[in-house]
This record gives structure tokens, sequence and C-alpha cells, in this order.
């Protein structure tokens, strides 16, 4: 068992389980840069029309650039979000003593193994009541509020594994409690920090059922509603242009992930949610 | 600590209850969602006749004039139009009168300076319109005043009758329920949600559980492309993935065109199978990430307890099934009941999918249902009360499975007191 | 059964972990495989029982070629460092789990780990699981699995490394009883010579890929081949101290004594550059060959007490003397050495 030999039929196997991925995947590249023929899936002229909707808009779709800059926005202000209150609520969770403190820990453990998505209808009503419907920030709020849980959660369990004694001898040198938490343990974490920025980024951009019930007006969309919205229009029925789209819209998080994974993967360590 | 539960709290909390809240009324998008609305609809037009109303009143009541009176410039001159536009209406069209839209769209065809997009034309004759139909009035008095500014005269018994025709604020009750316990696509779509969420769930757990193995017992090149491959669906967004799955299932896809080199008619196989499709497209999502968590959990059992079994005399086939298998019993089970609570209440590919279809509610789950009747339909009327309705069973289903991880999990250790008192 | 390695050879990947090594353990032999970390004592272990594939060379059982055979057709017992027990299965399915791999009947499986239970002391163990017994109970049972199908050959890894002290020489008397009473041809694997010395009959000292010297303990110990062997074997370690030949004698800074008779009429020759080895208990106050410096560390060991010896050329010696304390630190003091026990090495550390 410690050095393995290959197993050709298992290889074999998962080669063929796997083979539906891989083709969809190498033929996103190929067809959005080629004219599509109706008879055959090979490419045959190579042609960057496909990518038209970078500089045009698409009839009836909005212009992608709004879209882009709003799905950045969205991600990034996400991330933002979640970080700060996670860390910092993460933190008290841990380690401070509040009144409540069970109950509250209880409330966000169910709400972290709660499928928020069941909330939606509620969600969207209440949005339109207070005025925040089809608006980033409303969308924004929603998704982060969605995503609080489980940053929580992640964070407590990242504190939980700093020593207290770093934080006692903290204490004993004369720092405040907030220092002690920012100075000295908040730097103890940045692996948990960094991980749960990475997959709350990556949660944003791919975000697709908020943004298409709670903004879905050209003004406010992202790109996976642009996308949705192509994909849906009868006019349109070109897979050569919903491909080039889908990499325009997948490469970013594709790069993003390839850098930060070994990063990532630390949010497993808890083994708990994925 | 304070902004992270008022967070929660606003858009968590306060939601679960507000579902059950509004599944308790008649809401939808021809109440509104705030209530005490006068409006005159089309379906109400419909609905006077029925109740006896004078067939003249009705007519007057269905009636658009679009009218270039004063308001009706003022409003034009809001708009934003070219100035010469503008001028030119106010020469030659003010104080005319058009009986309908398409004589009003005729007319501005005339003008020199002419508006070009249908955007603007429709501009105009929101401007100008001048009628009682789907206007929103709050109060009895309003509406009455807007009666009357249309030159309808009712007297009063009439006008008591029109408003309560014409309420459209939603009431509080409990028919919802009643619906959903009479009604016989209660079943249908309880039955589609049974089989999608047993048979992706056997797809998911048996196929991350084939995963995680076969790329364990791989030479850790291989081990590692296969883990990569298998991470794409994950880390690509739903629409992509959904996309690409489509496509690869068209009939100008590449099903149909390596099937087709073996003779078979391309097809979109897709609208074919749908169930295959739709629980294929979730199993493999599903399936990376039980992978994950079950690789890791593998990679957990001491390295010297396989040696152990293997120099015992086990076979890698009977290593599985006597050593790991037993050993990951716990990942085995959290992923099932967490892949449970996801599939029953997730509708995202699903929706990208197949959208319920093909045909009428083929692959219509139960969340996916909650969100087409609240949220989205082709019957125009959204009933958010009804919709709610279905989500509150979501919800309780959601809660009831959280608090029994909750007692899987072990809770006093995970809020063991702080050690430093202050 | 008789054991024999013949050139065998590992490597992972460029790295040659083990060359051309030969090795032959006699029946019913316990022999230990001994060195510090990383000189490839468990690579070999690991090729014995199939684990690691065999780069070159060949393994044999007996009469039975195995080189090429998947552990699970060796017939090998292995006892590993962290004992290895099923963690979900009772102590009995754990001893039972490689019969009923073979399908062997209940009733033989019943009545083979009750022998095997027996001969360990570990039949009240039988119903509880891995967690709930102490690391020498766990021990007793890993060994247990590991004898209970008769294997032709009893591989342990660093047996003792996860016991406590007291356990450890429990332990060590406990397997070599149950090795004899077994009669299993047996490979102990350890960096520890003191377990080696008292648990086999012969020693296998590897270093970077080769077995050194195989010997008994009294061999190794009083007979090394090298100067590996004789820092390696003994505690407090011997101390070394390098010179050259001059006039039938041995001089270093500091140091000066006539070579003794079978050196002298070895292959040394006037200007040889050579290194001496003196184990601590023949540099003692009465011994002949007179020894200068001053003491700068005493150890007590209760029984025995420990010197350091500075040398007049900064070599260090030490001594182990049981009598009563009778200098103190920094004292200039004159001992001796033993010349017949010193050991002389040529500059290749080779013993002469």
């Amino acid at each position: 068992m410690d050095d393995r030999k290959t197993n050709w039929p298992l290889t074999l196997f998962l080669l063929i389980v796997s083979a539906p991925i891989l083709i969809m995947y190498v033929w996103l590249f190929i067809d959005s840069v080629s004219e599509i023929n109706i008879e055959s899936i090979w490419p045959e002229k190579f042609t960057l029309r496909n990518w038209r909707f970078l500089t045009e808009e698409i009839p009836g779709h909005g212009s992608v650039w709004t879209a882009t800059l709003n799905t950045t926005i969205f991600a990034t202000s996400v991330v933002a979000i979640v970080v700060v209150l996670s860390s910092t609520a993460g933190y008290a969770l841990s380690r401070l003593k509040f009144p409540f403190r069970a109950p509250f820990l209880g409330i966000v453990l169910l709400l972290h193994s709660f499928p928020s998505v069941t909330l939606i209808i509620s969600i969207f009503l209440m949005l339109r009541m207070i005025g925040l419907y089809d608006t980033l920030v409303g969308v924004i709020l929603v998704k982060a509020a969605l995503e609080l849980p489980f940053g929580i959660w992640i964070m407590k369990g990242f504190y939980d594994t700093v020593p207290w004694e770093i934080e006692m001898a903290g204490l004993q040198d004369g720092a405040s409690r907030f220092q002690v938490w920012y100075k000295l343990v908040l730097p103890q974490i940045m692996p948990g920090v960094a991980a749960l920025a990475i997959f709350s980024f990556m949660a944003g951009w791919s975000e697709f059922v908020l943004p298409l019930i709670l903004a879905p007006s050209s003004d406010t969309r992202l790109l996976s509603v642009y996308l949705a919205g192509l994909i849906i229009d009868d006019y349109l029925s070109d897979f050569g242009l919903f491909k080039a789209v889908g990499l325009f819209y997948v490469v970013p998080v594709m790069i993003f992930y390839l850098f930060t994974q070994d990063k990532l993967m630390n949010i497993y360590g808890g083994g708990t949610k994925g | 600590m304070l902004p992270a539960s008022v967070t929660v709290t606003l858009f968590f909390v306060i939601p679960v209850m507000m579902t059950f809240v509004f599944s308790f009324t008649t809401m939808s998008s021809d109440t509104g969602i705030l209530g005490n609305r006068y409006i005159v609809t089309k379906a109400t037009i419909l609905d006077l006749t029925e109740h006896g109303i004078d067939a003249a009143l009705v007519r007057q009541l269905g009636h658009k004039v679009f009218r270039f009176n004063d308001a009706g410039l003022a409003k034009i001159r809001e708009i934003g139009l070219d100035s010469s536009l503008v001028k030119e209406i106010e020469e030659k069209l003010s104080g005319d009168e058009f009986a309908s839209e398409k004589a009003l769209f005729a007319a501005l065809k005339q003008l020199i300076n002419r508006p070009r997009s249908f955007k603007h034309r429709k501009a105009i004759s929101k401007s100008v319109v001048n009628t009682i139909t789907n206007q929103e009035f709050r109060t009895a008095a309003a509406f009455r005043a807007g009666l009357v500014a249309n030159g309808i005269k009712v007297d009063d018994a009439t006008f008591g009758q029109l408003l309560d025709l014409t309420n459209t604020s939603w009431r509080w009750t409990t028919d919802n329920y009643v619906e959903l316990l009479a009604s016989d696509f209660t079943f249908k779509i309880l039955a589609n949600t049974a089989f999608y969420v047993f048979f992706t769930l056997l797809f998911n757990v048996g196929f991350a559980l084939v995963l995680a193995l076969a790329t364990f017992y791989m030479p850790s090149g291989q081990s590692k492309f296969f883990r990569a491959v298998w991470l794409i669906p994950r880390i690509s967004p739903s629409v992509i993935y959904v996309m690409l799955w489509k496509w690869f299932t068209f009939d100008s896809g590449f099903m149909s065109y390596f099937l087709g080199s073996l003779g078979v008619e391309p097809e979109n196989w897709l609208n074919e199978f749908p169930w295959t499709f739709v629980i294929i497209v979730n199993g493999f999502v599903g399936a990376s990430m039980g992978m994950i968590i079950f690789a890791s959990a593998v990679l957990a059992i001491p390295a010297d307890v396989l040696r152990a079994a293997e120099v015992d005399g086990a076979y890698p086939m009977q290593q599985v099934r006597r050593i790991i298998l037993p050993l990951m019993a716990w990942p085995i089970l959290f992923i099932t009941s967490y892949q449970t609570l996801s599939l029953l209440t997730s509708f995202e590919y699903i929706l990208l999918l197949t959208d319920g279809g093909p045909g009428f509610f083929t692959t219509e789950t139960w969340a996916l249902n909650a969100y087409h009747t609240a949220l989205s339909n082709y019957f125009g009327n959204l009933r958010y009360g009804f919709g709610a309705t279905l989500a509150v069973v979501l919800v309780f289903f959601g809660v009831a499975l959280s608090l029994l991880y909750l007692r899987l999990f072990d809770f006093k250790k995970l809020v063991a007191e702080p050690l430093i008192e202050n | 059964m008789e054991i024999r390695l013949e050139k065998f050879s590992k490597s992972f990947g460029p790295v040659n972990a083990i060359e051309d090594m030969d090795l032959a353990i006699g029946d019913g032999e316990m022999i230990a495989l001994l060195g510090p970390s990383g000189c490839g004592k468990t690579t070999t272990l690991y090729a014995i029982c199939g684990l690691h594939r065999v780069s070159a060379g060949r393994i044999w059982f007996g009469d039975r070629e195995v080189t090429h055979l998947v552990p699970q057709e060796r017939k090998v017992g292995v006892v590993f460092q962290s004992f290895a027990l099923y963690p979900h299965l009772s102590t009995f399915e754990n001893i039972a789990f490689p019969l009923q791999i073979r399908k062997e009947s209940n009733a033989d499986i019943e009545r083979k780990v009750k022998d095997i239970a027996n001969t360990l002391h570990i039949e009240e163990l039988l119903g509880r699981r891995p967690g709930q017994l102490s690391g020498g109970q766990q021990q007793r049972v890993a060994l247990a699995r590991a004898l209970v199908r008769r294997p032709d050959v009893l591989l342990m890894d660093e047996p003792l490394a996860n016991l406590d002290a007291g356990l450890r020489l429990e332990m060590r008397s406990e397997i070599r009883r149950i090795q004899r009473e077994s009669g299993c041809t047996s490979i102990l694997v350890t960096h520890d010579q003191v377990e080696a010395m008292s648990m086999c009959d012969r020693i296998a000292l590897m270093h970077k890929g080769k077995i050194q010297q195989i010997g008994t303990p009294d061999e190794m110990y009083h007979q090394p081949k090298n100067k590996f062997i004789a820092g390696f074997i003994g505690n407090p370690p011997i101390s070394f101290a390098d010179g050259v030949v001059e006039d039938g004698r041995f001089v270093a800074q500091g140091l000066s004594f006539e070579l003794p008779d079978q050196i002298k009429g070895a292959s040394v020759s006037a200007g040889q550059k050579i290194a001496i080895g003196v184990r601590p208990e023949y540099l003692q106050p009465d011994f002949a060959t007179a020894i200068e410096g001053e003491v700068t560390f005493i150890e007590s060991q209760g029984r025995e007490i420990l010197y350091d010896l500075k040398l007049g050329g900064g070599q260090i010696f030490r001594s182990i003397q049981s009598s009563e304390q009778t200098c103190k630190l920094g004292d200039q003091i004159h001992w001796g050495i033993d010349v017949n026990s010193v050991f002389f090495f040529d500059e290749q550390g080779v013993r002469l």
C-alpha cells in the first residue's frame, strides 16, 4: 500500500465516469472561439464572433460590463461583511462570556445547517416591504446574512484551536482584551480568515438564485443572471455565445481557485460543513 | 457581536417567522403585499359583470382615454424627450383625445420629430392616459375622487359594492393549508421530491465513496488528477455547469454526436430522460463534495491500521468492506444527512436544467414548486401566500433535521465555557 | 522458518535506500535491525512483509521465494509501533481478523484466538474495544493478532516505543518469552540498543542503507568492526581520540602510550593516523596506562558515577566508576586506561 501500482481497470473506469466533465470543459473553451457546425462537434473555423458581447449589447440583455461590475461589487462586499462580522462574532462565541451565549451558539449552529433557500419567499416579500427589492445593497445584505452562520461557526472553530495560554500571557503583559484579540489571536487564525474570505468570494461570484429573485433588473443583475437570461432567451440558441460568456464568467473564479486552493482547504479542516 | 446578531436576526430569524406569517395570508401579486388598496384590474372588471354591476358602468371603468390636457402635457415635459418633440406635441396635439393607444401611436407617427424608440412612445402614452383601470388607491375617498376625475358617476350603494370588489388587500386565511392537503399536485410533487432526493442521494454518496476510495488506492499523480477534475463542477458557477450539461445532452451536442457515430438518431437527451439527467447533474456536484470529506476521512485512518490489514491478508476490497467503511460510518452519516437536507430544499440546478419540465410538473420538486408558485410562473399571478405555505413545510423539515444534527454532534463540548472570565 | 535476503535493494525514485543487502535469519531466531532513524531498517521490514516492492534482489521464506508476492500472500505477522489495532473491532475480533479473512471455520477461529489469548494473558480482555485498553494491553493484543495464524516470520516495528518506561521493561522480557514459546522466526526493528541487546539472539546494525555488522550482542559490544558500531553500541558511549603512530606508540596531544603487541604486529606503520576508542569502564583511577586531565563533568547515577575528563589536547574521555566519588569538578587528576581493551581504528574507521 505504500507504493501504489496503477490499477488499469480502475483508472479506466474513473476516466470513463469523469469523461463528461472533461469533455464539457474542454468544449467550453473550444466552442467559445469557433464557429459551430450543427452536424459535428469538431470546430471548423476560428472566430471571435462569440465574444461580441464584450463590445456590444446583446439585444434585450443589457451590458455584460454592468453585470461584471455588479458581480465584483457583490462578491467583494459579501466577503467584507462576512469576514468582519464572523471574525468578531466567532471570537466572542469562542472566548467571551456574555449572557445567552449558549442559546446564541445553538441558534448559530442550527442556522449553520439550516437550508437558507427555504427563506427566499419571505425574504423577497420583506425586501419589497422595506424597499430594498431590486437593489444591490439588498441582495448583498441577504447573501452576507445567509453566509454568516457558516462563517461564524468556522471562525469559532479556528479560535477554539488557539491556546488560551497566549491570551492569558497577553493579559498578564497588560494588554486589553481587544489588543489581545487584534494583536495576538487574530494573527494566529489568519489561515482561517483567508479560507473564509476565499470561500465567500467564490460563493458570491457564483451565486445565482438570490440575485435572480431579489435583483433581476438589468441595472442590478449579476453575471450569473445575465448568462441565465441569455440561455433561456428563445431568440438565441447559440451555444458559441453562451460558452464565450460562460468562459468569461468562469475563468476568474478558476484562476482564483488555482491560486488559493491550498489556503481554501483549511476550511475543510473542521470537517463539519463544506 | 452585535452587528452579527442583528444581521442574522434580520435576514434569518425574522424570515423564518415571517414565512409562517405569510403562509396564513392570501397575498399574491394581485393583492400586493402592503394591503388595503383599491384597484380596478382587468380581472375585477370581469368579476364586476358577474356581480351584476350595470354594464355601462363596467364599460366606463374599463375605458381608457388618452388626453393631451395640461396635466398630461406637464408629465410629458418630465420624461426627458427632445425639446423639439415636446414643443411639437404642445403645438399640434394639445387638447386632443384618443380612444386607444393604437390611435395615439398613429398620431405620434405623423409628427415631424416623431419619437423613435418604443420606450418613448410608451412613456408618452403613460403620461396622457386617463383611466381608472390599474390605478392604485389607498383609501375609499381617494378611490371616489379617482372615479370622479375620470368622469364616472356611481351611487353610494354601487360604490359600496365596488369598494368590496376592488379591494385587493390580502386577508388572513387558513385556506392555503386546506388547498395544500386537497390538491392533486401535492401528491405528485411529493412523489417527485422523494424520487429525486432518494436517487440523487444514492448517486451522490455512492459515487463520492467510489471516488474517494478509488483515488486512495491509486498512485498519487493519478489521484490528484481525478480529484481536481471532480472539483471543477463544484467550483464553477451553477449557471455554467448546467449550461454545459444542456449542451452535452442537446440534439447537436456531444452525446448526440457520439451516439450518432454509433448509429443512434440525435435527440435532445435531456428531454428524453429528464430525471436521469436531473439526478446526474445534481449527483456530480454532490459527489465532489462527498469526495472531499470522504477522502480526508480515509486519510485520517492511521496508515498502520491499513498496513496491518494488508499483512493480515485483507485484499483492497476486504479492506474497504471490513476496515475502511466501518471506520467511515460517521462521515458517511454526516454527508448523507447533510445532503438530504440540501437536496430537499435547494432547487437551483433543477431550475436551470429543466425548470420542472419538460411538460407539466415532470421534474417539479417541492422546493422548485414553492419558488414557481410564489416567485415565477406563467399564469401571471404570483401566489406569495401559498408559496409561503409550501415553504413552511420545508422550513419545518429544515429545523427538524438541523436539530437532529445538533443531537448527533457533541453540542456541550462545542459550547464549553471560556477560561478567561471577563 | 529461515528467512533470507539476497542482494536486496530498494530505491525511492532516484534515492537508493538499501543497496545489495544480504541477510540470513535462522529458524526460530530473533534478530534485531538496529540503527539510527533513516538507516533503512523500516524499509527492510516493509520489504520483508511486502508493503514495499523490492527494487532488486530476492527474498526467501524457507525455500519459498516471496520477492514478488503481495503482502496478503506472504504469511507474516507484523506488530506496528502504533499497534494499529482496528478501532471498531473488539479484542477478539481484532485477533480473529487474519483468520476470518482466510475464511477459517468459526470453531477453529474460536479455539486459536483462545489459545493465543491464553499465551499472552489477555483472556479477560477479549470483549473490549482497543480504546478501552492500556498501552501494554494493546501491545499484547497486537502481538496476539500477529501470531494467531502462526506466521512464517514475526516482524516488530519499534514495538516498545509507544510504551512508558516501566511497561517497556516488562514487555521486553514478555516479547522474548512469547517469541521463544512460539518458536517463530522474528525480526525486531529498533533504534534502541538496549532493546536490541536484551531481546535478540543477534543484531544487524544498519547505517546508511547497509548492514555494518551482524553478530551476537556480545560480539557487537566487544568486537565492533568499525568506529560507527563502536560509537553506536554502548551506553554511556565510547570516547574517541585521534592520533598518530610514532615509535610503536600512540601519540596525540596530551596523550601517549605504548601500543599493545597485537596492534604493533599488525599493519600500522610509523606516522599512520589512527583513532582510539575507550569505553568508560576501561578508564579507571587505578588502571595501568596513565592519563591526565581535568574533571569537567560529574553525574551521579546512584549506583555509578559518570565523569568527563578533559585531556591536554581538549579530547573528552568518559569514565564510569562504581566506587565513592573521589574527586570534584575542576580537579586535575591522574587515572589510567586498560590498553588491551582499547579499540584502534584506521583512517577509514575500520578496526585494526
